[in-house]
């Protein structure tokens, strides 16, 4: 894998909170790259992926700080990199704000749209809650009787134990 | 005629349909491999195909935990060898066949038409043993072997069921010499249509000779789809076999036509529409320490799981199957996460699920789970 | 595929037209028009299937397209698996906006009449709204047969549910309900000794028992009589467990579920919680289902008996004027869903048909300037109004599985209260908050545009937001009243130069009476859960009606009916209990539009059960 995809996943994993493998695991990493060059470019999207490298190394306790003041809280790079959250999380582009195109330039492909209708069925968002998109990745007859099972993710500092009592196959199988 | 039954005892009959169901399973791992490693909104016949053949082998292996179950035998998914190693191999005539685990494609489409049709044998070798002699490694899962004796290979998947089907009727002529009967079996164990959302016929509770050899019928025919016909029966199902060949000729078939020469419109087969995943892959190929890995021993540690839940709902606990249910849809899941990441160190390879049922899989939630019971 | 492919192959329109022996003519393939097809083939007669969308749903392959549509549309709203089709087109939702009285808005298919704005629907497509509908099988009461006589409200209807009871029980097996009968024998509901559902009842969700946890043992006091609280679980025309006591013994075989076309005629119900719109693996109960039953039965020449004409609307009902009955139906038949060109042909038949559901039926009727003696073609429309409320359960109830809804609070479906104010049953949504707020797509973009979440906290955020969703839809009764209507004015047509309906209708203080205490009750239910309620009612909301001093936000329900009311004389209806027009002796006008009343059972269990009943007439007229 090229090192830019490589960068595109680091940043993604912090952003998103879910893991290589499971942003590798919708198969569509790639494509959301390609997303993003599409709509707003190359260049932004080169500079987004700099201000990432940029950060300070994980563990350094300035990191968090340095994310939202460089790439979340930056003029140019911030409503990007929520459009990209979205977009893991849903398959869907959302349009960039009207306030952002005012001052970048409008982009010809940058309109409210679903990727493709995979991305749809791989939005990250259902799996964040134990669920799956509607109309697809059915859990099977009965199962929505039972706790949902949320999959653990890596605790943040503060709420360590938020989903401790669903985790992963509690339920089902006992 | 000859057709001598090399099953002589209750035991040895219950080993046998153990062989049977370890064959009916033996097929899933490779389909739903194969399905799932199509991609996106390409190839919807061909995954149409493998879903339906699915549900039946499902179907097959429930059959046969019935026809256990009838003569008080206790089905056990979760013996050390049940589940196949892949490369497996099934009877072909005079050798075997491969069957391994690989991604949908021309290699793959082979090996599922060999499977759907298996060797017949022409009329002047039918006075013959159904039982060859080979040596086979091992290693080696040898599928439709004698119980007692590996290198006893039988001719084809036809010929160990026509070994059950004789045997059944042998044994239970003698019991009933004796005042007795083989179907000793408690009905409550049987799995009937409530229970299983069929596909591909009725599941129905054997009981008795007649069930029993209704109920064999139903696998063999449908194993082997019927002897040449493009459809089944009732005229409204195609084949397996002939599904399949739709596929490699990108034809579908129509009423009327000649076996090999569909007429009907042509169907879109797109060969690079499956996720390049390396074949017969095994945990220790993966690198250690990776996410991949971990996912893949996770796979394997809940299809073992998956086992063991059946083997509890082929022993009296039917209703367990509703609950094993939602574990399927599970799996999907997972194996697609296996088969769309990339495997690392292998350029251009993607993951697989590995189905080393119990090897190296140490339950990695296994320590999640104890903390949320407690 | 999912019928015999002679049946996919295209019927040619000259044929049709030239054809003299059809003896049954039916306009739409929904389940109304489709039990009477199949009904009729059984009984051997030859039939025409003139159907306004288009046909390739009709395979496998067709039908997954519908769902990549829905995948891909960046509005999931309730028609998106449905291609715009100018020709045969229907209301679509998020074009509606809110209008003043007096005011009109021609700029979706229904030319809404403010004030009220509805956003009622139906499909128009292969199938009908069946294609799209929830599949929530409830029966009407036995007293809300008789409104008039026990609450001196609305109507009572021609038949009593005692002369309807055999017809349910034929309902629930072409639809194959899952349900238990001891879920359902509440409020009075009797069944026959040993009458089992073909299915056994779908479980309830995670969701719906924690709300039970809640309420169950409580009770509720209206007008000094006490209401038990329970969440009880509705009966669903979606293929669960087969009850092997179904029929005697002999159990129940669901379409598709015993040989190997399951995947293509339908599975067992997965808790793909799309019911609504797409069942993707055809679980859910549509009329493609009866019809393919019906397209298998062949004549004595062994000529299909059952013959479908997609993309051909039906425009003109012609009355022959000496004997007063149809004598031919003008159909426009068109090539192509993108082009308004088309050719009208005339189609014969001994017996007509019009299932085009209650809006079309009506606008087809009054196009042909059928009025009926009564003048009542196009009125007392109906639709049940919804009521929607929303709020937060203190912890994780798994919201957003299981099939739309699976329980719900239905024990205020009757009692002595509904002299004053409507009866409503309410249903517990396992999509959460989605058909009030958009959820979950916008609490994504609340969290990370407003909320400013990103890793962990966003999950987390996710979590705490979407899976502790609890939606009460409440579903009112709404009575009849001459004055909600649908009418038609020649300024206003479609592709085809066919005139689009034209709705009026006002939320009757009845039901508006029943809506505020509604309001009331969810909120003491969610004081019960101790939930946090976030319902809100926008002015600017196009269904928003003041009611004493509030407002509140009325959804359509999409259970259209009573255009064509069944009464007992040719004055004071259009449609005999038969649903055969009285003015027209080879004239049925079949479907919701034939409901003197709705109550609060979804209407479709109710008019299939009406239509096998119209079935057997019409073999009885035909010989
Ligand atoms: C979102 C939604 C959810 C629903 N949920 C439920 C529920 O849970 N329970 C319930 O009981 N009901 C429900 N309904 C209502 C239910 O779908 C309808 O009551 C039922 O499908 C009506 O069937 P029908 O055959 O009478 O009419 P339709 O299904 O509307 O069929 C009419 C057919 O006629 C065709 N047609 C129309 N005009 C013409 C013409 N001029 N020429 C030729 N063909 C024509 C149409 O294309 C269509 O195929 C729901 C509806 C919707 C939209
Ligand atoms: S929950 Fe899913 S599978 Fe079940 S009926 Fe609804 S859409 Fe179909």
């Amino acid at each position: 894998m090229s090192d830019r995809i490589e960068t595109f996943l680091g940043l993604s994993v912090e952003l998103t909170a879910f893991s290589r493998f499971d942003l590798l695991a919708t198969g569509l990493a790639e494509r959301y790259l390609g997303t993003l060059d599409k709509v707003v470019g190359g260049d932004t999207t080169n500079t987004l992926l700099a201000a990432f490298a940029a950060l300070p190394p994980p563990g350094d306790g300035t990191r968090a700080r340095a994310l939202r003041a460089t790439i979340l809280g930056s003029e140019l790079l911030g409503d990007v990199a929520r459009s990209l959250i979205k977009l893991w999380y849903s398959g869907t582009w959302f349009e960039l704000p009207y306030a952002w195109t005012q001052r970048f330039g409008a982009k010809p492909a940058d309109a409210t749209f679903v990727v493709s209708p995979d991305a749809y069925v791989e939005g990250l968002l259902w799996k964040a809650i134990g669920a799956h998109p509607a109309g697809a990745k059915a859990p099977g007859y009965g199962s929505w009787a039972y706790p949902p099972k949320i999959p653990a993710f890596p605790a943040s500092d503060t709420k360590a134990d938020a989903v401790s009592v669903h985790l992963q196959n509690v339920g089902i199988m006992s | 005629m000859h057709t001598h039954s090399s099953i002589r005892t209750l035991d040895e009959l219950k080993e046998f349909l153990h062989g049977a169901m370890q064959l009916e399973h033996a097929t899933i791992p490779p389909y739903l491999t194969a399905l799932y490693s199509i991609m996106p909104n390409v190839n919807q016949d061909a995954a149409q195909i493998l879903r339906v053949i699915v549900v039946e082998e499902m179907l097959h292996l429930t059959i046969a935990a019935n026809v256990l179950n009838a003569i008080g035998g206790t089905p056990d998914l979760t013996r050390p060898d049940f589940v196949a190693s892949y490369p497996a191999y099934l009877p072909d005539g005079e050798t075997d066949f491969e069957v391994g685990i690989q991604a949908f494609g021309r290699e793959a489409l082979a090996t599922f038409l060999k499977i759907e049709r298996p060797a017949a044998r022409s009329e002047h070798l039918k006075a013959q043993s159904p039982l060859i002699h080979r040596k086979s490694s091992q290693h080696k899962t040898v599928l439709g072997s004698h119980p007692r004796n590996k290198d006893l290979h039988f001719y084809s998947i036809g010929e160990f069921y026509a070994a059950i089907v004789e045997g059944i009727k042998e044994l239970e002529e003698k019991a009933k010499r004796e005042g007795q009967t083989i179907f000793t079996g408690d009905r409550s164990r049987q799995i009937t249509s409530e229970y299983y959302y069929s596909g591909g016929g009725e599941l129905f509770p054997v009981f008795d000779l007649k069930s029993a050899l209704d109920a064999l019928e139903l696998i063999i025919e449908q194993g082997e789809g019927d002897g040449g016909g493009i459809y089944d029966d009732d005229e409204h199902e195609l084949a397996h076999y002939y599904r399949f060949e739709e596929l490699v000729k990108g034809r579908y078939y129509l009423k009327g036509d000649k076996p090999g020469h569909p007429t009907g419109p042509p169907l879109q087969i797109d060969w690079d529409g499956a996720y390049p995943i390396k074949p017969n892959l095994k945990v220790a190929e993966i690198s250690d320490g990776s996410e991949l890995r971990e996912a893949t021993v996770a796979f394997n540690h809940r299809y073992g799981e998956f086992l063991a839940l059946l083997t509890r709902a082929y022993n009296g606990q039917p209703n367990l199957l509703l609950e094993a249910v939602p574990v399927m849809f599970e799996f999907r899941n997972m194996m697609l996460e296996l088969i769309r990441n990339p495997l690392p160190g292998h350029p251009g390879l993607n993951g697989s699920p590995t189905y080393e049922i119990g090897k190296n899989t140490a339950d990695p939630y296994a320590a999640h789970r104890a903390e949320a019971a407690a | 595929m999912l019928f015999p492919s002679e049946s996919a192959l295209r019927v040619d329109p000259q044929a049709v037209a030239g054809s003299r022996d059809y003896d049954i003519v039916i306009v739409g393939s929904g389940i109304s028009g489709a039990i009477i097809a199949k009904q009729a083939a059984e009984a051997g007669k030859r039939v025409l299937v003139l159907e306004a969308g288009t046909g390739a749903n009709r395979s496998l392959v067709g039908y997954d397209d519908l769902l990549t549509t829905f995948y891909s549309a960046a509005a999931k709203d309730n028609q998106s698996p449905f291609p715009v089709n100018a020709n045969a087109a229907m209301p679509r939702s998020p074009q509606l906006r809110k209008l003043q009285a007096g005011e009109t808005d021609s700029s979706t298919y229904i030319v809404q009449s403010g004030p009220y704005v509805s956003d009622t629907t139906y499909t128009r497509i292969f199938g009908g709204t069946t294609m799209h509908w929830e599949a929530k099988t409830p029966r009407m009461l036995r007293s809300d047969f008789k409104s008039r006589t026990n609450y001196g409200q609305g109507l009572d209807w021609p038949l009593s549910f005692e002369e309807v009871e055999e017809d349910y029980r034929l309902a629930e097996q072409e639809i194959g309900v899952s349900a238990n009968v001891e879920d359902q024998s509440y409020l009075g509901q009797t069944f026959p000794d040993g009458y089992v559902f073909p299915m056994r009842g779908l479980p309830l969700s995670y969701l719906d028992q924690q709300v039970n946890n809640g309420i169950d043992g409580t009770s509720v006091d209206l007008y000094g009589r006490i209401y038990p609280l329970k969440v009880r679980p509705y009966p669903q025309g979606r293929n669960g467990i087969p009850n092997p006591a179904y029929d005697g013994g002999r159990g129940y075989r669901p379409v598709g579920a015993v040989n190997t076309h399951q995947v293509e005629e339908g599975g067992r119900c997965q808790g793909n919680t799309n019911c609504v719109p797409l069942c993707p693996v055809q679980a859910r109960y549509h009329s493609g289902k009866t019809l393919a039953k019906a397209f298998r039965m062949n004549g004595k020449s062994g000529q299909p008996l059952v013959e479908l004409l997609p993309q051909a609307v039906a425009s003109k009902v012609v009355i022959d004027p000496d004997s007063g009955k149809v004598s031919a139906l003008e159909v426009k038949v068109y090539e192509d869903p993108r082009s308004p060109v088309y050719e009208t042909i005339t189609v014969r038949g001994k017996v007509f048909v019009l299932a085009a559901g209650a809006i079309e039926t009506a606008r087809l009727m009054l196009s042909s300037g059928l009025r009926s003696t009564s003048g009542l073609v196009g009125r007392n429309l109906m639709d049940h109004a919804y009521l929607l409320n929303w709020a937060l359960m203190p912890q994780i109830c798994g919201t957003m599985r299981g099939t739309s809804s699976t329980g719900g609070i239905v024990d205020l479906r009757d009692g002595p209260f509904r002299e004053k104010q409507a009866a409503f049953a309410i249903d517990i949504h396992n999509d959460g908050w989605g058909w009030a707020t958009g959820a979950p797509t916008s609490d994504l973009l609340e969290l990370v545009d407003d909320r400013n979440l990103h890793g962990r906290e966003l999950r987390q955020g996710l979590i705490d937001r979407v899976s502790r969703q609890l939606l009460l839809a409440v579903m009112l009764e709404v009575m009849p009243v001459e004055s909600n209507r649908i009418t038609l004015d020649p300024q206003f047509t479609d592709a085809l130069g066919n005139m689009r309906p034209i709705l009026s209708f006002t939320v009757p203080e009845y039901t508006m009476r029943g809506a505020a205490y509604a309001r009331q009750f969810s909120r003491t239910v969610f004081a019960r859960l101790g939930a946090q309620d976030h319902t809100s009612y926008d002015r600017s909301d196009f269904g928003y009606v003041a009611y004493e001093g509030q407002g509140y936000a009325i959804r359509g329900g999409n259970h259209l009916a009573g255009t064509h009311i069944m009464g007992t004389t040719k004055t004071n209806s259009v449609v005999n209990k038969n649903q055969r027009s009285w003015d027209h002796e080879n004239l049925y006008l079949v479907g919701g539009g034939s409901m003197p009343t709705i109550g609060t059972a979804n209407v479709t269990l109710t008019l299939a059960a009406m239509c096998f009943r119209s079935g057997r007439d019409i073999l009885n007229y035909l010989h």
